[in-house]
């Protein structure tokens, strides 16, 4: 038995489809699991056939969830100081991150908002396939932040030495003996987290949106699985929603015709937009 | 010295402490008709993330490029694996980026990128590994020998730190133990 014909498994006895995942990456999570358990492909797919809460396990254990506040702080910085405002006007802002993981950059992205003033008019559903990291991401209370250099990212959003420290004490509690910082309720009020699969699942609202979040998941995919993702987020975008992928991620093909590339981002165009 | 006589789909080559001044002088002595896509995965300093890629196309006879994920290898171009991900070689010649875990504290983590290619391209895949400071890639380059892949280390006594030579050289005897001038060699007569 081999990884594929375990995917095929859970494709077809469970709510889960990993069959469109990169191979390389699926197959070591799923090495990983095996290791873990000791069990062989055959131990693996009795006891999935068997065991609802250990497909859960897997699931949690497969899915990835490394993020931080502010990753790229390039990017942070064009939204705040160039991007952001073209919302002003809205009444609301809608707002959907589609693999929030644990919550960094949902919070990350409503500090630029409260610091342009737009906070109140934003509504934010941020969705994950692992409901352990959408527990912590709801939570809001992190370890080990300011030993990787939160403060410094921060900074260098604002494009401050001295602002680090502010935006850290504004939008957190403290605990700096632990290295702990809790994010404050004001950031919390418009947030709705939602358990989703953006593979197989519709979407969970009926909203149309104005930005879409999704950085560093689809690579995780394989491109004609990417395609598809990239469709529904084209579709439940507004005419100008904006589209922010991973620094290295992009759009292929049709799409790049579809979307206007501004700074790091994406803006969804009417009309066509040939690139040489 | 013996050079292998089977066609590559990709050369991977892992290094850390110390590496880039020798994939500089490896790329800088490269045919500029050099036919097989190269495959860069080097560990960067922490604070020090930009410029790699510049500095590497101030010397090299080839372009050299950061990826985006899903990018198709391509002959005669060297992809650098980009700061804080991962890269795996998939089977249909693209690659794959992740930001899973770091990987022996490493991101990107050698181990990963040379395993991907064994899984990938199986004896199709050449691997190399330099001077660096730390384990990783010792297990990764062990398995493109495993996978009857073409594997060669750079001499020891050529390397500025040699931890990591000196792991892979514990796992397995790679094809060839070489210093920087001689991998050129085998490099330039390599069939795409």
């Amino acid at each position: 038995m081999t990884y594929k014909e375990y995917l095929r498994v859970l494709k077809e006895h469970t709510p889960y489809d990993f069959s469109e995942y990169s191979d390389n990456s699926i197959n070591r999570r799923i090495q990983k699991v095996m290791q873990d358990h000791k069990m062989t492909f055959d131990e693996l797919t009795a006891r999935t056939l068997s065991d609802n809460r250990f497909v859960e396990e897997v699931v949690e254990a497969i899915t990835v969830n490394t993020t931080d506040f502010f990753r790229d702080p390039e990017l942070w910085r064009f939204l705040f100081e160039k991007h952001l405002s073209i919302y002003r006007k809205n009444g609301v802002i809608n707002i959907w991150h589609a693999g929030c993981s644990t919550g960094q950059e949902v919070f990350s992205l409503l500090i630029l908002f409260n610091e342009l003033g737009m906070l109140p008019k934003t509504r934010v559903f941020a969705t994950d396939i692992s409901q352990k990291a959408l527990d912590k991401a709801k939570e809001g209370i992190y370890k080990h932040q300011i030993e990787r250099g939160c403060i410094d990212n921060f900074s260098k959003v604002f494009n401050d030495p001295k602002k680090g420290e502010q935006i850290l004490d504004k939008y957190f509690d403290v605990d700096s003996m632990n290295d702990i910082i809790t994010v404050k309720p004001l950031l919390k009020k418009n947030i709705k987290f939602i358990r989703h699969d953006l593979v197989k699942n519709g979407l969970p609202f009926y909203n149309k949106m104005d930005i879409v979040f999704c950085r560093n998941v689809l690579i995780y995919f394989n491109a004609k699985l990417q395609t598809r993702i990239i469709q529904r987020f084209f579709d439940v975008l507004f005419s100008n929603g904006t589209l922010v992928l991973g620094a290295h991620e992009s759009l292929n093909g049709f799409f790049k015709t579809k979307f206007e590339k501004t700074g790091p981002v994406f803006k969804k165009s009417n009309g066509f937009h040939f690139r040489c | 010295m013996n050079i292998p006589d089977q066609k590559f789909k990709v050369v991977v080559i892992g290094g850390s402490a110390g590496s880039f001044s020798v994939v500089s002088r490896i790329l800088s002595q490269l045919d500029p008709s050099f036919s097989v896509p190269i495959v860069l995965c080097l560990h960067r300093l922490k604070h020090i993330r930009s410029g790699l890629v510049e500095g590497l196309n101030m010397k090299s006879k080839i372009p050299v490029v950061e990826p985006y994920d899903k990018d198709k290898l391509r002959p005669g171009i060297a992809m650098l694996a980009p700061s804080n991900y991962h890269l795996f070689v998939e089977f249909d010649g693209t690659v794959s980026l992740s930001t899973e875990e770091v990987n022996n504290h490493s991101r990107p983590s050698i181990d990963y990128a040379f395993s991907s290619a064994a899984f990938a391209f199986r004896e199709k895949a050449l691997g190399i590994i330099l001077t660096g400071a730390n384990r990783d890639g010792a297990q990764g380059i062990k398995c493109i020998h495993d996978k009857k892949g073409f594997t060669i280390v750079q001499d020891p006594a050529s390397c500025e730190v040699d931890t990591m030579p000196r792991a892979a050289l514990k796992l397995f005897t790679p094809n060839q133990v070489l210093k920087p001038d001689e991998i050129v060699q085998v490099l330039n007569q390599l069939k795409g």
